[in-house]
């Protein structure tokens, strides 16, 4: 997954940067704006579409009772909290700084979003945070996971439904792929709502 | 390219969940290859309009160093507060 999307990136990267610095067969636009604009929109489309037709989805986040709800409320305002610290240390616009961290990890979310509503500067913010959020989770934990089994989870934010998730069940167990799941899931379901909504507030 | 508000973003995120409720308990296509699929020209899109973009790419270096400090102040701060929680209340 990761090794796919890293590729793919490179490829996007060299492509623009030539198109825009030697040969311009076509429009920039044609990708920067419409490429772009549609795909963003499909896949929010698509992530609708697999939430509204997978019947356990709600089911399973009722399962576990309370840590289902606390632990991804929990994580959002501990990411938003530290997205509001990272904006003082730097001297970023605030709003900016924490809708970063409101991605929550999920980086092909916040990049493009970001991109959209405050411009391709907070998309490369954006994107590289949440991209390191996912690595770190991911590099972290064999290490984490001594100080507390449901750190991992807390680290991995919304990427702890899909691409941390089969690594933090090796280390912690079985018994917490319901909580990473459906913690991941929630926090997927609310990152654009919260990105977009802390993000027009700048 | 519509300029759209960020509002209209919800739209098609409420009509897939729509589309989703209509559509259960159909046999239905692989839903997380297409999401990955979809993915991955968002991401060559993305990687596009950064690449194309020259005043980005020099500032590129410097968001680096604040970005690595923004993941690791959320995620402190999340396993903080899940840890907190868990040795206060207990769950």
């Amino acid at each position: 997954m990761i090794k796919h999307i890293l590729f793919v990136l490179a490829v996007g990267l060299a492509t623009g940067y030539f198109a825009s610095n030697f040969v311009v067969a076509f429009p920039l636009s044609w990708v920067t704006y419409y490429l772009f604009d549609v795909s963003l929109l499909v896949l929010l489309f698509v992530m609708g579409l697999a939430f509204g037709v997978d019947r356990e989805a709600v089911a399973k986040l009722r399962s576990t009772g309370l840590k289902v709800l606390v632990i991804p409320l929990l994580v959002a305002l501990g990411s938003i909290f530290g997205g509001l610290v990272g904006g003082l240390i730097f001297g970023l616009d605030l709003f900016g700084s924490m809708a970063v961290t409101a991605g929550f990890g999920w980086y092909t979310l916040a990049g493009p979003l970001l991109t959209q509503v405050l411009g391709s500067q907070w998309g490369a913010l954006g994107f590289v945070a949440n991209f390191l959020r996912e690595l770190l989770t991911i590099v972290s934990v064999s290490l984490m996971v001594k100080v507390d089994k449901y750190a991992p989870v807390a680290s991995g934010g919304a990427t702890t439904m899909d691409t941390t998730l089969p690594v933090i069940v090796r280390y912690c167990g079985k018994d917490v792929l319901i909580v990473a799941f459906s913690s991941g899931f929630a926090l997927s379901i609310a990152a654009p709502f919260v990105v977009m909504a802390i993000a027009s507030l700048k | 390219m519509f300029d759209f508000s960020v509002l209209v973003l919800v739209v098609p995120l409420a009509l897939g969940i729509a589309c989703g409720f209509l559509l259960r308990g159909r046999k239905i296509v692989n839903l997380s290859r297409i999401t990955f699929g979809v993915i991955l020209v968002l991401i060559f899109s993305l990687g596009f309009t950064i690449g194309s973009n020259n005043d980005l790419l020099t500032s590129l270096p410097s968001v680096g160093v604040s970005a690595l400090v923004m993941a690791l102040l959320a995620i402190g701060f999340s396993v903080f507060f899940v840890l907190l929680a868990r040795r206060r209340l207990r769950f």
